[in-house]
């Protein structure tokens, strides 16, 4: 049964996808400006400028231009950039592992501080932790997050000089983007966690088992934490293109290479395979948070599986 | 759930120990940081790129060195000759240079190197030549289908450093990106597009320009390129240690700088001019009379003293003060004259009411300004609108990103902008004024036959420097008296270093911060 | 027409003021909506309150330190720096407000259309809608500004598509709860007409949730006008607007940092306001569990 959802929900990711492309390809094409301008210079001539614009077959017909694109995307070929003169494959290659460490250890660090946080606030009968806690969750929901980066930077970097102002070099380099990106994912994951345990402390078998006289630390972790993580692992997976993409403001201020400023640096430049391709990444990478999430749910619930497929 | 916090603490602790680790300083080495305008080069190919860098500099050397001066400097060329008609140089090459991978330097190198710009968008550097010869292994005659007066510059161009012929054929597409070889003092070590690239030194190095002090060697072992993509993050890291020199800081940052005690800045003149556009197209400034005042309203010297605190100078015409064709009738020149402004608008026709704000017609003197994001343009920009809001003109910013503006430009949507531009030639006049490039470049969408012959006799029937630069004047005076831009401001390119950590030769030879820089270069015990 | 504004007016009477000076009853609530509204009254009255024109330069005074007669102190081109914080007010204020205002429009309709009809036509907006979810807002915000421009105008509707999805997915699951139970039912069974049924029992009672989380969505579009206008993609110049205030860089933060810190607190301080107000309305209204349902 589970399988047989998990094969129906893959294969509807196929209409998805393409839709998806057609409008990410619209969405570049629609963006003022073209690529070209950032190729030429003071001394080429208007006929130079005409002969890179039919070079990269810019003066094709979108929809020619399209099946052109989507055509090499069937056979993994991310095209070549205009501009940064690369492969894009190559070039998400080179960023990619950036994100993905960023990523994951931002990942980590938020749904483990968050957790925790979460579990203590649901937990405590003190009133001062509860507030304190609040009051985190609160600060970190709302503070901006290049606000932070900057004041991070001004203390730890400048002041107490104990990490790099920037950069990508290293472990060191990585802790306050980490922070700042976590910052904000601890406050999440901690409501989700907290209210869920709140949740689940209302259910029958949770009173049954204290009936029962086993010891509150025991049904904490053995039966209400595992049971409070399905909302925390599904908000976390639909996540995925946060973590991918929504590290912009983070790398930007930290000067770090990504998946997120090669993004922009591409749609400043209107690098258009450049675009397409990061997008269409970050769509798949969502789409596959999404299944995931989906599938964890279905798993756990199978009236879920039924409703659904 | 308590170990693993307890790993994360430890783990914080180890992270913060090689934080301290990494500030130490380590033995005759360099960091430097690229200025924001040289930004995401993606390789180092200087044939086909479109975007090269400082560090091309310090791989390659070119035949010509250009100086501050605009003067030029033998260098893989230790002479040349240009023939009377100019339909042919001649060069003179420098005995015993070797690439980086141990192949020699000689005639048939540059015979070889010329062709490989045939269908690449460097092409126009060497379109005048028609062909290369090889008269002995030393000496090297190029036949010109065309007097090109201009050919200097070109060579001295950082697209016209000299690859390694081997190299360059057997590499193909990763030339540049994987290796590339030079003859320069320093060698390809690594390239991590968009972060870093690290160079070690080019030990036989002994062919250095009379540029630098020191011909032999480099000091420095290894020099570490950073991208840091925002000036302020730059900045920051150079105060506390992350970089050791930090290439074009923006100009409103020398104040700041100037209170840290270990980072010094040295001031090169620049190579560009930051103006205003003005489109003749748009209405109100069809009328000649509209532009004139608009260019009297703007106080070149308050600006500098205010925003820049009196670093750089005032800009009165197009070109960069350096540049011959700069020394046009001091009657043409762009300057101060708010009554004379205001005069000219009475004339034609704006006059003031009740409000700020001069009416003709019931319209109101409303314009828009547009400028690229980047704070160096917003601040100008937000003194420019307070300028000619003081002649009773009053301009909306709007401020775009660079592909955008462009797309504005060309789309004819545009009044006034605020931009800039870094080009140490007069046919910089070609490029922004030509009838042939309406919208973009040519922002003032200025198209007039007498421009366009002035424009065609500068650029293709100049016979020699000499005839060049009276062409090029000519034309210069022709596109100031039709007042089509506003002259703001001529930066300097600044460099500041942490003093504690590097020498740097002040003043700094040559037109841009390249090896003969660098080869003089230390590092402070 | 006529009609959709009386289902308005009872959607807001549904909504009720009394809740409101629930919210009021705890002293979180007290300091946090008093502090809203006095920041609104400072906004609407912002010309008598600032002490000086939010534009007027003068550059011999740039960066001067808080003092006399620039309590904050000011900016690089020696503008106030309070008087730009209170006009900054109006501007992030009233763009966020109204960008959330027309995503709240949109996103009901989508949402309650979808749970009622159900079937293709929901699977259609919902799976469109979690894909805008799924991605950064700061991403979508700033694809959609690269397209149709710069400008207060873009930034608004940046945002509200941002926080779309958001809106649509309460509604939808306000309506699919409120369609399971039994006064619906009893309705239908009477042989009501569906747009009849949409319109006068189901989208007012989905409403006080929708319009609760719009309030507190007011704060996060504060934010990402701030975010935006670091970037330099908000506010144009010199129309202040906290975020377009920050965007001058790291560095001003060593040579001016009241040029940056101020705007920063005016932005965590208002954010803060909102979601304790917010809270409390939800206390008040008693609504915590339907807000999650979505």
């Amino acid at each position: 049964m589970l399988l047989r959802y998990i094969f129906f929900r893959t294969l509807m990711l196929i209409p998805v996808s393409i839709s998806i492309s057609v409008v990410i390809f619209m969405i570049v094409h629609l963006l003022p400006g073209d690529p070209i301008d950032n190729l030429i210079r003071v001394g080429s001539s208007p006929d130079d400028r005409a002969a890179l614009v039919a070079k990269y077959g810019l003066d094709q017909p979108l929809l020619v231009q399209y099946f052109r694109w989507i055509g090499a995307m069937f056979h993994g070929d991310f095209g070549e950039a205009i501009v940064l003169r690369r492969p894009v494959a190559d070039l998400i290659g080179q960023n990619l592992p950036y994100s993905l460490q960023l990523g994951a250890l931002a990942f980590a660090f938020s749904s483990i501080v968050g957790i925790v946080l979460g579990t203590i606030s649901a937990t405590t009968r003190s009133a001062v932790v509860e507030q304190f806690v609040r009051g985190f969750i609160l600060l970190g929901s709302t503070v901006p997050g290049f606000w932070l980066a900057l004041l991070m930077i001004l203390f730890f970097a400048v002041q107490l000089q104990w990490f790099p102002v920037s950069g990508a070099k290293g472990w060191e380099s990585l802790v306050l983007p980490v922070l700042t990106i976590g910052f904000g994912g601890v406050a999440l994951v901690a409501r989700v966690t907290r209210v869920a345990l709140m949740d689940v402390r209302r259910e029958d078998f949770v009173t049954l088992l204290h009936a029962k006289g086993l010891p509150s630390r025991t049904i904490l972790t053995r039966h209400l934490l595992p049971h409070a993580m399905l909302p925390v692992v599904t908000i976390l997976a639909l996540r995925i293109g946060w973590i991918l993409g929504g590290a912009v403001t983070v790398e930007f201020v930290f000067g770090r290479p990504g998946l997120g400023s090669l993004l922009i640096r591409a749609l400043g430049q209107r690098d258009y395979p450049v675009v397409q391709g990061c997008l269409l990444m970050l769509a798949l990478a969502v789409m596959l948070g999404t299944l995931i999430g989906d599938v964890a749910q279905a798993a756990m619930d199978p009236r879920i599986r039924e409703a659904r497929t | 759930m308590r170990y693993a916090t307890k790993t994360m603490l430890l783990s914080g602790t180890a992270l913060i120990a090689a934080g301290f680790l990494a500030t130490a300083a380590l033995a005759q080495e360099a960091t430097i940081a690229f200025s924001s305008g040289e930004l995401g080069a993606t390789s180092y190919n200087p044939v086909t790129s479109s975007n090269l860098n400082s560090a091309t500099g310090l791989i390659y050397d070119r035949l010509v060195e250009q100086d501050a001066d605009q003067s030029y400097h033998p260098h893989l060329a230790t002479s040349w000759e240009e023939a009377d008609d100019g339909l042919s140089w001649t060069f003179k090459l420098k005995d015993g240079v070797t690439f980086h991978d141990g192949t020699p330097f000689n005639a048939q190198t540059v015979a070889d190197w010329i062709p490989d710009f045939t269908g690449t968008e460097n092409e126009y550097l060497v379109a005048a030549i028609a062909s290369v010869e090889v008269v002995d292994d030393l000496t090297v005659k190029f036949v010109m289908s065309r007097p090109e007066p201009n050919l200097l510059y070109n060579l001295s161009s950082a697209f016209m450093g000299i690859p390694g012929q081997a190299a360059y054929d057997a590499m193909g597409d990763d030339y540049g990106v994987t290796g590339a070889v030079g003859t320069g003092p320093f060698k390809f070590d690594s390239f991590a597009i968009g972060l870093e690239t690290v160079l070690v030194r080019n030990d036989d190095y002994a062919w250095a320009s009379d540029l630098s002090e020191n011909q032999g060697a480099a000091h420095l072992e290894r020099v570490t390129f950073r991208e840091v993509p925002d000036q302020s993050t730059a900045f920051l890291e150079l105060k506390t240690g992350g970089i050791d020199v930090l290439l074009g800081v923006p100009t409103d940052f020398l104040e700041i700088l100037k209170a840290e005690s270990n980072i010094a800045t040295i001031q090169m003149p620049g190579t560009g001019i930051n103006y205003m556009p003005i489109n003749v197209t748009s209405a109100p400034f069809d009328d000649i009379k509209v532009r004139e005042a608009v260019g009297l309203a703007i106080d070149q010297d308050a600006i500098v003293a205010s925003i820049y605190n009196g670093v750089g100078a005032a800009a009165h015409n197009f070109l960069i003060s350096s540049l011959p064709e700069s020394q046009v009738d001091p009657a043409l020149e762009v300057s101060y004259d708010p009554e004379r402004a205001k005069a000219l608008l009475d004339e034609a026709g704006w006059v003031m009411g009740d409000g700020a704000v001069r009416m003709k017609d019931g319209v109101p003197l409303s314009v828009k300004l547009f400028t690229q994001n980047g704070t160096e343009f917003t601040a100008l920009t937000q003194v420019v609108q307070a300028q000619i809001a003081a002649i009773g003109m009053q301009a909306d910013i709007t401020v775009f990103d660079s592909s955008t503006i462009r797309d504005e430009y060309k789309e004819n949507r545009h009044q006034l902008a605020v931009r800039g531009y870094d080009w140490n030639n007069a046919d910089i006049l070609d490029w922004f004024f030509s009838g042939e490039r309406l919208g973009y470049p040519n922002i003032s969408m200025w198209n007039d036959p007498e421009g366009q012959r002035l424009n065609l006799v500068a650029m293709t029937e100049s016979k020699n420097s000499a005839e060049r630069e009276a062409n090029f004047k000519a034309y210069h005076e022709y596109i100031l008296s039709q007042h089509l831009f506003v002259p703001l401001y001529q930066p300097t390119t600044n460099i500041a270093y942490n003093k504690d950590r590097v020498t740097v030769p002040d003043p700094i030879r040559g037109t841009r911060f390249r090896s003969q820089t660098v080869l003089d270069m230390t590092v402070v015990e | 027409m006529t009609s959709m504004t009386g289902t308005a007016a009872r959607m807001l009477a549904g909504f009720g003021t009394t809740s409101l000076g629930r919210a009021f009853g705890t002293w979180l609530g007290r300091i946090a909506g008093g502090f809203l509204i006095l920041l609104l009254l400072t906004a609407i009255f912002a010309p008598w309150i600032a002490p000086f024109d939010y534009a007027a330069q003068d550059l011999l005074n740039g960066n001067a330190p808080p003092g006399w007669p620039h309590l904050l102190g000011t900016d690089q081109f020696g503008r106030d720096v309070l008087s730009r914080v209170i006009y900054g007010a109006r501007t992030s204020l009233s763009v966020s407000a109204t960008a959330i205002a027309m995503s709240v429009g949109v996103g009901m309709t989508l949402g309650a259309a979808a749970g009622y009809f159900g079937g293709f036509f929901e699977r259609a907006v919902m799976t469109v809608v979690d894909l805008t979810w799924s991605f950064p807002d700061i991403l979508i915000a700033l694809i959609f500004v690269a397209i149709i421009g710069p400008g207060l105008t873009s930034t608004m509707f940046a945002i509200a598509i941002a926080y779309l999805a958001q809106f649509t997915r309460l509604t939808r699951a306000q309506i699919v709860r409120l369609k399971r139970e039994t006064f619906i039912e009893a309705t239908i069974n009477l042989g009501a007409r569906p747009r009849h049924i949409l319109l006068k029992h189901l989208l007012p009672n989905a409403v006080a949730p929708v319009i609760v989380v719009g309030m507190l969505a007011i704060g996060d579009g504060i934010v990402l006008e701030a975010t935006l206008g670091f970037f330099g993609l908000g506010a144009q110049p010199p129309t202040p607007s906290w975020g377009a205030m920050m965007s001058s860089g790291t560095a001003q933060l060593f040579l001016s940092p009241w040029v940056i810190i101020f705007p920063g607190v005016a932005v965590a301080v208002t954010v803060v306001a909102v979601n304790l107000f917010g809270d409390e309305l939800i206390r008040a209204l008693d609504i915590r569990d339907r807000i999650r349902g979505a």
